[in-house]
């Protein structure tokens, strides 16, 4: 095996010692519009992409007989497998694209955020921020030297379009995905 | 200002008209344009299929044939692309000649800053953009800033305008199927808007769009630019 | 029949197959649709383009440095990284670590660098069971056919035809409606991802800063694949890497909005490394294996190198009119569209597959979509011009090309040509000896004068 790494690491050397021509440069003009009001524009992707926002804690959470839990304002009653709801915090909140950002840390691991079949946020505003760049930005801050195993950005539920681009819900991960302000 | 007239080989021996057409609003603009008989064909059919060798011979030829011209003018994206796109690869860089090669209706708005010239042309008209003029010499506007200015025509957009018509050249032989299948596509979008006319600034992509229109036997006609704008 | 009659046979078959136009046309027109909407979120979409170009420039063409200080980090998180020159090697690493793991069942993420080294039949030859988890791929595999197109693997089929399948596999009524079909998949697949032992992705794209691979889907397939098997296997092209994790704030909605028109897809997810101490799951090893497979025979030709920037969004494949004339399996081999006629003679051999670089109009739609700037148009004028170089055309054609050229040399031969050409239309030998055109299209009326004749009498 590592005579394919110095074999193609070689190539790879001999190869660039020509420069290959250079493609348009890009100019300094922006290329996102800027978000101005966060908290709205968030709830306007959010629901967009079917997102659910509930305000009343208990009365959802009474729906789920089965329900694995990695915040302290829930209890936990079943493991992730066997689960029919789960109930995370998050790292951050993007408005631009109505996004939640989640790491194993925040949470409670890789599968907590995706094998239930409803996904519960329960979240802060303070935790807005306005897209993806100041989001990985915030991660890097965060994490930077110890980072978790593994990140995702959610975008909406789990969702495929395979079948005639018919939009269908929860193809694999939540059917639905469901946020709560505890602030 | 010494103006050359290049005219494709294809234009010359099968459509004449668009040439004469661009003469004639040339004419009207008080523009004498010279056409160099020695001019044959700019490579392009060659090129595309690899003969590259054989295109660069061509393109040498064009060199001389239109040297000492200001602006050579062509009633032909594809033939206009093939000199100013191609022929810099070709000969290693771009020289006066090719880079003041233009196609008629980019010659006109850009060149002479000239959007009326005088025509009227009373039908319904679509217009279909041919990719070389489209997507190599970034003509989008120009020609329907002219066709604005024709009296009586009445320009309606077609859905699959900057769709290729499927001619490519020796594709629309090699690959004769998918280039009618592709033909198809665009004639259906023509017959949605309803056109008497069918436009274009290349005659090659008439040739495919008029062959499956005559085939099918439906009424909409085919005709170039320049005949559009000659016409009184 | 070599694979460029079979090309030609199945291109004209699937070009008169109407109600396959029909299906692409529908679905092409949704994508057309999402997509310009995505692009006009953007406040500068070209630049956007522009930039990550630059960004795949700076990357491809410092490779190795970037490969190494991505390999460094893999390592200091705790994973394994292999390198295969070729299929063969990738398919080798992945078997050894199957038997030395003792696994029996694979949950695939989707991935076309899998399909290019041919790994689900090797592993099935092994004993092992694979299981497509995307849910387009997922059919696929129901229906044992490749898939058609890069990023939607059966666009080719109706609800119909799916219906139908899903009719005789599983039993549900032939006519059930999409959300029941998918939801009978998600059952049967959520068993396979909790029992299978391990997951198999690609990469989107490879984080050297921070030794992470970086994956893209909608379905959390991706998600699953790497949250619940104990080990994880993810193969990828050398050239999938990126410098910074910040780079992805640009990448990923620029993959999102040309692959699908989303501003980010339902699941952007970061994998760095096997489960961390601490953490509650996550499996137990983390493999990235880098592939070469003819790679670096591109990186070596400066003109076609930037074909190595490509982010596999399948834009050019959804512009392309050919392809959408043809459809994704006459092509026949694992990248089809603009990006594989481009790089399938580059990559697996001029002589057998030249013909897919000279099966398009040079419409240039291609190179206008692509976000990261690749010339694609351009590159299929360089691979005809590298085949007749090579002398893989046909003689006859070449002397023909000669012929021509002797012609166009000479005013007075050119005429008395035109001539020949005129009477021969006029005759209606252009029945006979343009078949090709003629069997669908008429030719032109021949004109009695030529534009020169005209002129000369002026």
């Amino acid at each position: 095996m590592n005579g394919a790494r110095e074999t193609i690491l070689g190539r790879i050397r001999t190869a660039l010692r020509t420069e290959a021509h250079r493609p348009q440069a890009p100019t300094d003009a922006p290329i996102f519009l800027t978000v101005t009001d966060l908290e709205g524009r968030f709830r306007e992707e959010f629901l967009a992409l079917k997102g659910e926002i509930i305000t009343d804690l208990p009365a959802f959470l009474a729906g789920f007989a089965k329900i694995a839990s990695d915040v302290p304002e829930v209890a936990s009653n079943a493991d992730v497998r066997q689960a029919d709801l789960g109930v995370t915090g998050c790292d951050c909140l993007l408005a631009r694209t109505g996004s939640i950002a989640v790491c194993t840390r925040s949470a409670g691991g890789r599968a907590l955020s995706v094998l239930p079949p409803v996904h519960l946020v329960i979240a802060r505003r303070d935790q807005l921020v306005p897209d993806l760049t100041a989001a990985l930005a915030l991660w890097h801050q965060r994490y930077d030297q110890h980072w978790p195993s593994n990140l995702s950005v959610i975008t909406g539920a789990s969702r495929t379009g395979d079948i005639e681009k018919i939009l269908v819900m929860g193809a694999h991960g939540p059917k639905r995905l469901v946020l709560y302000f505890a602030d | 200002m010494r103006v050359g007239l290049f005219i494709p080989c294809f234009i010359d021996q099968l459509y004449p008209e668009v040439g004469k057409a661009m003469v004639t609003v040339l004419r009207r603009l008080k523009i004498n344009a010279e056409f160099p008989a020695e001019q044959t064909c700019c490579g392009q059919p060659a090129f595309n299929t690899g003969y590259w060798p054989e295109a660069r011979e061509l393109a040498e030829r064009y060199l001389k044939v239109f040297a000492g011209y200001d602006a050579i003018v062509c009633p032909s994206g594809s033939c206009t692309a093939m000199v100013r796109n191609n022929y810099p690869q070709l000969l290693g860089a771009a020289t006066p000649v090719t880079a003041n090669t233009f196609e008629f209706s980019e010659f006109l708005v850009k060149k002479l800053g000239v959007t009326d010239v005088g025509a009227r042309f009373p039908a319904k008209v679509t217009y279909h953009d041919s990719c070389h003029s489209l997507r190599e010499l970034r003509l989008k506007d120009e020609p329907r800033q002219l066709l604005r200015h024709v009296r009586g025509l009445e320009l309606i957009e077609m859905d699959q305008a900057e769709t290729c018509c499927g001619f490519g050249g020796t594709f629309s032989v090699k690959f004769p199927v998918v280039s009618f299948a592709m033909d198809e596509v665009k004639i259906e979008s023509i017959q949605r808007t309803g056109a008497e006319y069918v436009i274009s600034a290349d005659s090659s992509c008439l040739m495919q769009i008029g062959g499956g229109l005559q085939r099918k036997k439906f009424a909409t006609k085919t005709i170039s630019l320049a005949e559009v704008l000659a016409a009184q | 029949m070599n694979a460029a009659q079979q090309f030609s046979k199945a291109a004209a078959a699937k070009a008169v197959d109407l109600r396959h136009r029909a299906i692409i046309q529908k679905n092409i027109s949704s994508y057309d649709i999402g997509v310009a909407r995505g692009k006009d979120k953007f406040a500068d979409w070209q630049n956007a383009r522009s930039r990550v170009a630059a960004i795949k420039w700076e990357t491809v063409n410092h490779l190795d440095r970037y490969l190494e200080e991505f390999e460094r980090n893999v390592l200091s998180n705790g994973g394994h990284v292999h390198w295969a020159e070729d299929a063969e090697q990738a398919r080798q690493i992945v078997l050894t670590l199957a038997r030395q793991h003792g696994v029996r069942k694979v949950v695939k993420a989707k991935s076309m660098t899998t399909e290019e080294i041919h790994l689900n039949p090797a592993l099935e030859a092994a004993g092992i069971q694979p299981v497509e988890t995307d849910l387009g791929e997922y059919i696929c595999q129901l229906r044992n056919e490749p898939p058609y197109h890069i990023v939607t693997p059966v666009m080719h089929l109706s609800k119909a035809d799916i219906g139908k399948l899903f009719h005789e596999r599983f039993g549900t009524p032939p006519d059930a409606p999409a959300e029941e079909l998918t939801m009978v998949a998600r059952r049967q697949l959520r068993q396979d991802f909790l029992t299978a032992d391990m997951g198999i992705t690609g990469a989107n794209f490879l984080i050297a800063d921070t030794g992470m691979i970086a994956l893209t889907t909608n379905e959390g397939n991706g998600r699953l694949s790497v949250s619940l098997p104990r080990i994880h296997v993810a193969i990828a092209g050398i050239e999938k890497v990126i410098p910074r994790v910040s780079d992805l704030g640009l990448f990923w909605p620029v993959l999102c909005t040309s692959g699908t028109g989303q501003a980010l897809t339902s699941y952007s997810t970061l994998v760095g490394g096997p489960r961390r101490d601490g953490e509650v799951d996550g499996p137990a090893e983390f493999h990235v294996i880098l592939l070469d497979n003819g790679r670096t025979k591109l990186l070596a030709n400066p003109e076609m190198r930037d074909v190595l920037h490509c982010i596999r969004c399948g834009a050019c494949l959804n512009t392309c009119p050919v392809y959408k004339t043809i459809g994704g399996h006459t092509y026949a081999t694992t990248y089809q569209g603009p990006i594989g006629s481009v790089l399938t003679p580059r990559l697996r051999g001029a002589a057998e597959w030249s013909h897919l670089s000279f099966a398009s109009s040079l419409c240039g739609s291609c190179t206008d979509v692509c976000p990261v700037r690749i010339d694609l148009h351009h590159h299929l004028l360089h691979n005809r011009r590298d085949a007749i170089a090579g002398k893989l055309d046909n003689p006859l054609q070449r002397l023909a090309f000669k012929l021509w050229l002797w012609t166009m040399q000479s005013p007075a031969r050119y005429v008395i040509a035109g001539k020949f050409a005129r009477l021969g239309l006029r005759l209606g030998l252009g029945n006979s000896f343009a078949k090709p055109w003629t069997a669908t299209r008429d030719l032109p009326e021949p004109p009695r004068q030529t534009f020169r004749d005209w002129w000369s009498k002026q």
